[in-house]
C-alpha cells in the first residue's frame, strides 16, 4: 500500500486516540440532540401558526450552517498541533527515518485530519437529516450533498493552519486562521446581504456597488457555505465575481498545499 | 572524487586495481566534500570519508564537533550546504537510500500513545513488511533486545532504557544493511550496555555496516574497528583503532589529544 495512504491511516488513528476528540464529538452530538425539541414546538409568526415541516426546514438550514462553521474550530484544534506534536513525540523521526518522501508525510497527515473531520461533520449533518425525517417524515433533499460540498472548506482550514504553524506558534496560527475566516465572512456575508432580494425590495436605493478585486479573489469560504445552503433550499445562488466559490477555495487549497510542500521540503529536522 | 579516493587506496595498498564498479560495491557510506553551515556557523567543514560495507565505524568528538549534524545529514533530515552523501550508492536526498538503514536517535522517543508493538508495526509497514512476515520479524527483533512480553505496554510506561531498546529493535527491523546509532547506550544500565554490545557483535557476521556516534569510549574500543575523530566540523583523524592508539595510550588519551588539538 502506498506510504501516503498508510500515513493517512495512522493520522486518523492517532487523532482518534486523543480524548479531546471524543469530548468534542460528544459535545456536538449533545448539541444536535438538543435541537430535536425545536421540531415539535408550536411556533406562531405574525399570528399564523407554522407547520412542523416549515419549522423543520428552517431549523435544519440554520443548524447546517452552525455545524459547518463550528467544524472550523474543530479542524483548527486538530490541525494546529500536527507538526509540533510530531516533532515532540518522535513521530516525525519515525516517518522520515524510513523511505518516506516528505510530501507523502505532509499530504498523509493533512488528508488524515481532513478525512476525519469530514466524517465527523457528515455524522452530525446526517444526525440532523435523520432527526427531521423521524420527527416530521420529511426528507430534505441535498442536505447530505451540501455537507460534502462544505468539506472543501474544512480542507482549506486544515491546510491554512498547517501552513501557518510552520512559521508561527500553534495558538497564533490558529488565531490567524480564525482571522482569515472572519474577514471572509464579513466581506462575503455583507455582499450576500446587500444583494439579497429582501433588502433590494425593502430599500431599492441600497444597490450594492461592485466589490473590490481583493474581495473577489479572497478565499470564498462563506460563499461555499452559501452555495451549500442553496443546494438544500434549491434556490438560486448569488456568487461574487466570475469564479465559482468551490473553484476559488480549491485553488487556495492547491496553492497553500504547494507552499507547505515547498517550505517543508527545505525544513531542517 | 570517488576515482581519486580509489586511486589513493590503490597506491596505499599497492594491490592490483579492481574495476571501479567492484570497488564501489565495497563502499556503503560515502561523504564527499560536505560542508554544512547554519547561518554564519560552519557545523561541518569540508569533510570526506568512506565507510566500507561491513565496517564498524565510530564517529567521535567533543560536544559541538558536528557529529550529530553528520548523522542528520546521512538521514536526510538536513541537507548539506555543499557536497554529496550517498548510502549504498544512492544519494541521501532520495528516501530509497533509507530503505535498508536502521536508525536509533540519541534521545529516542516513542509516541506516548503507542505501545512498543504498534511502534514496531509502523516501522515494519513503512519498510514494506506486512502480515506474517512483519509479525515474525518483530518477534525476532523483540527477542534480540530482550523486550519480548513487554511489547504490548504503552510506551508511556516504559523506562528510558526500555524505550532505547525498542528503538534499537525498530532499527534492526528488516535486517538493515546500515545501522546508524547515535549514542545508543545513553540511559542504559550496565546490563543494557552489554546487551547492545552483544547485539552489535552478533551483527558483525551478517555484514551489517555500523556507524556509531558515541561518547562511551570503552564501548567504541570494544565494538568498532575504525574511527574518525571530529572537532570544529573537521575530521582530524580517520583510521583503524589499532593504528591510532599507541602502545602506552588509551582511546581516551587519543580522544583528548585530538579534542584539544582542534581547539
Amino acid at each position: 500500500m502506498n506510504r501516503f495512504l498508510k500515513i493517512t491511516g495512522y493520522t486518523i488513528r492517532d487523532q482518534m486516540r486523543h480524548k479531546s476528540f471524543y469530548v468534542l464529538l460528544g459535545l456536538c452530538l449533545v448539541f444536535v440532540l438538543m435541537i430535536r425539541g425545536c421540531y415539535s414546538g408550536q411556533y406562531v409568526v405574525n399570528g399564523r401558526q407554522l407547520d412542523n415541516i416549515t419549522v423543520a426546514w428552517y431549523v435544519s438550514k440554520i443548524v447546517f450552517q452552525v455545524i459547518g462553521s463550528g467544524m472550523f474550530l474543530i479542524v483548527i484544534l486538530l490541525s494546529m498541533k500536527i507538526f509540533s506534536r510530531d516533532h515532540e513525540d518522535g513521530s516525525l523521526v519515525l516517518f522520515l527515518s524510513r523511505p518516506v518522501f516528505r510530501q507523502q508525510y505532509i499530504l498523509g497527515r493533512i488528508a488524515g485530519t481532513w478525512f476525519l473531520c469530514l466524517v465527523f461533520m457528515f455524522i452530525l449533518h446526517a444526525a440532523i437529516f435523520l432527526t427531521v425525517r423521524v420527527k416530521t417524515g420529511v426528507t430534505i433533499p441535498g442536505y447530505l450533498t451540501a455537507s460534502l460540498v462544505c468539506s472543501v472548506n474544512l480542507l482549506f482550514v486544515a491546510v491554512s493552519v498547517c501552513f501557518l504553524s510552520l512559521y508561527l506558534p500553534d495558538f497564533i496560527s490558529a488565531v490567524f486562521t480564525v482571522g482569515i475566516l472572519f474577514v471572509g465572512y464579513i466581506s462575503d456575508g455583507g455582499y450576500q446581504i446587500l444583494n439579497s432580494e429582501i433588502l433590494k425590495t425593502a430599500v431599492p436605493s441600497a444597490a450594492a456597488s461592485p466589490p473590490a478585486l481583493w474581495r473577489i479573489l479572497y478565499p470564498k469560504v462563506y460563499m461555499v457555505q452559501a452555495y451549500a445552503d442553496s443546494i438544500i433550499s434549491h434556490s438560486g445562488f448569488n456568487k461574487m465575481g466570475p469564479i465559482h466559490p468551490v473553484l476559488n477555495v480549491s485553488f487556495f487549497i492547491i496553492l497553500i498545499t504547494t507552499l507547505i510542500l515547498a517550505v517543508f521540503n527545505k525544513k531542517e529536522i | 572524487m570517488l576515482h581519486e579516493y580509489y586511486k589513493s587506496r590503490e597506491n596505499k595498498t599497492g594491490a592490483s586495481c579492481l574495476n571501479c564498479i567492484e570497488k564501489r560495491l565495497l563502499i556503503m557510506i560515502a561523504i564527499d566534500s560536505v560542508i554544512k553551515k547554519f547561518g554564519t556557523v560552519t557545523a561541518v567543514d569540508n569533510i570526506t570519508y568512506r565507510v566500507e560495507t561491513g565496517e564498524y565505524f565510530a564517529l567521535l568528538g567533543p560536544n559541538g564537533a558536528g557529529k550529530t549534524t553528520v548523522v542528520r545529514m546521512l538521514l536526510g533530515f538536513i541537507r548539506p550546504t555543499s557536497g554529496r552523501i550517498t548510502i549504498d550508492g544512492i544519494p541521501v536526498s532520495d528516501p530509497e537510500a533509507r530503505k535498508r538503514v536502521g536508525y536509533l536517535a540519541e534521545h529516542h522517543m516513542i509516541p506516548y500513545y503507542l505501545s512498543g508493538f504498534e511502534y514496531l508495526r509502523r516501522h515494519a509497514s513503512l519498510i514494506g513488511l506486512a502480515g506474517k512476515d512483519a509479525l515474525m520479524e518483530m518477534d525476532r527483533v523483540l527477542e534480540v533486545v530482550s523486550m519480548k512480553g513487554r511489547e504490548k505496554e504503552k510506551s508511556a510506561a516504559y523506562s528510558k532504557g526500555m524505550k532505547q531498546r525498542i528503538g534499537l529493535a525498530a532499527a534492526l527491523l528488516g535486517q538493515p544493511k546500515v545501522l546508524i546509532l547515535d549514542e545508543p547506550v545513553t540511559g542504559l544500565d550496565p546490563i543494557g550496555i552489554r546487551g547492545v554490545r552483544n547485539i552489535l557483535e552478533n551483527l558483525r557476521d551478517d555484514g551489517v555496516t555500523v556507524l556509531l556516534n558515541s561518547h562511551f569510549l570503552s564501548e567504541v574500543e570494544r565494538t568498532c574497528r575504525t574511527l574518525a575523530i571530529m572537532n570544529n566540523g573537521k575530521i582530524l583523524v580517520k583510521d583503524s583503532i589499532r593504528s591510532i592508539i599507541e602502545d602506552d595510550q588509551t582511546l581516551e588519551d587519543v580522544f583528548i589529544k585530538y579534542a584539544q588539538k582542534g581547539k
